[in-house]
């Protein structure tokens, strides 16, 4: 770490085309806005793997997670013609949107839940589906070494508030730790990973 | 109070903020463009952690979101210059024959305003359409109703239920507390990441039926908070009663 290299390394790799990558998806959704399904088809394709993914991180019962899935889709498609490129890139409106259904997905079961107080859960039915990670090692890798530049800490933090779809009020109570201290570890350690990634709004 | 908000970023990026927060910190970062810098920033972000973690979607995945989208319809579009939008939509006053006599002009005045500043607009009309049948239960059995319980305390319970072509909503609720004098119970939509007003209701003895026509308004959620009488154009209070589509 005490070479210059981790953040020189992820930067001057900055994904060989994934800027066209970004610049095809914003033309894709400014075609969907106008009602072209095809278009929405192919951001589909590109993207349709983020978006199980993260969904099935955070609810992790496949079907539910099927289902989360599609509404983030047809919101996606809703809300397409509002989409304003200006504010972020295509894949991170579809991040936020499909990250935000997973997690109210699994809180309002949790408040059902506990308005209810339903003693047991059964789990899904084990070997029902492979989930069969994409094979995207660069995207991988550059995540990997730059949540490794994190404390540990830190990475607990924004993995259990992201992954987990915990709150950081949650975070603090599972890491029995003060909710403020738990609050600056999302924020230093996000930052971090921002500065690391070179992402660029 | 505004010191404390700008370190939530990070936390609301993953939203990892509870929902009061929540509601506090959308309220506050689109007008801070420090926020709103930093929000857009960390969001990026976010989504390469969502790439880190891509599984292939199960195939018949894709054919049920093609399946769907064909049968969907798109919000309209944002207008820059919502003076503009509020004129070209709402020609004179042949739409206004809608709202009887019944509320002030006070509240028309407001239901504009509120138009012009959200830019969707969310007027409110009371069971006055139909006079056959009731309107809510009309409602209710629109194809596309869908109903969202609200989460709520003890007592007292609400739902929304919403057809989106229709483009109205109606509240249905028993045990609700009296908002109190000068004051209403509010409905807000919200929808990716920002509230819309959806309308305004008072229950009668606890009760409260009663049919909301929305303007083009969306929703993936619906809130309901305690305002001022003729309504706000953001929420002011706390969100009493909460609920995801």
């Amino acid at each position: 770490m005490g070479e210059v290299s981790p953040i020189r390394r992820l930067r001057s790799q900055a994904a060989p085309g994934q800027g066209d990558e970004a610049t095809r998806l914003t033309e894709l959704m400014i075609r969907a806005g106008r009602g072209d399904e095809q278009a929405f088809g192919e951001i589909y394709d590109l993207v349709g793997g983020l978006v199980y993914g993260i969904v099935r991180k955070v609810v992790r019962d496949p079907a539910q997670s099927q289902e989360v899935a599609q509404e983030v889709f047809l919101e996606i498609w809703r809300l397409a013609p509002r989409h304003d490129p200006s504010k972020g890139s295509v894949k991170s409106w579809v991040a936020t949107i499909a990250h935000r259904r997973a997690v109210d997905r699994v809180r309002s079961e949790q408040a059902a839940r506990n308005r209810e107080e339903r003693q047991h859960r059964l789990d899904p039915p084990p070997g029902d589906e492979v989930a069969e990670e994409i094979d995207d090692r660069f995207e991988h890798d550059r995540v990997r070494r730059a949540l490794s530049l994190l404390t540990d800490v830190q990475r607990e933090a924004v993995e259990l508030a992201y992954y987990g779809g915990y709150t950081y009020r949650e975070v603090a109570a599972l890491l029995q730790a003060p909710q403020g201290t738990i609050k600056t570890r999302i924020r230093d350690g996000l930052i971090r990973l921002r500065d690391q990634l070179g992402v660029i709004a | 109070m505004t010191d404390d908000l700008h370190h939530l970023t990070a936390a609301y990026s993953l939203d990892a903020l509870d929902p009061h927060e929540q509601e506090a910190f959308e309220a506050h970062y689109p007008s801070c463009e420090a926020c709103a810098t930093e929000v857009a920033e960390l969001r990026e972000t976010a989504a390469v952690l969502a790439s880190a973690v891509a599984v292939a979607p199960p195939p018949k995945l894709r054919a049920a979101v093609m399946a769907g989208i064909a049968v969907t319809r798109q919000s309209a579009p944002t207008v820059p210059d919502p003076r503009v939008a509020v004129a070209e939509i709402r020609p004179s006053n042949g739409s206004r024959s809608r709202f009887t006599g019944r509320f002030p002009p006070r509240f028309l005045a407001l239901a504009a305003a509120i138009a012009i500043v959200a830019g969707v607009a969310g007027g409110l009309w009371a069971t006055v359409g139909s006079r056959s049948g009731d309107p809510v239960d009309d409602l209710i059995a629109a194809p596309d109703a869908v109903t969202t319980e609200l989460a709520s305390d003890g007592g007292s319970s609400l739902r929304v239920v919403w057809s989106a072509e229709r483009d109205q909503a109606a509240v249905i609720g028993t045990g609700l507390t009296d908002p109190g004098t000068g004051q209403t119970y509010e409905l807000w939509a919200s929808l990716d990441g920002a509230v819309a007003p959806a309308g305004l209701f008072a229950p009668v003895g606890g009760e409260v039926r009663m049919l909301l026509d929305l303007d083009d308004l969306d929703a993936e959620g619906w809130g309901v908070t305690v305002e001022p009488e003729g309504g706000s154009p953001q929420p002011t209070s706390e969100i009493l009663y909460f609920g995801t589509l």
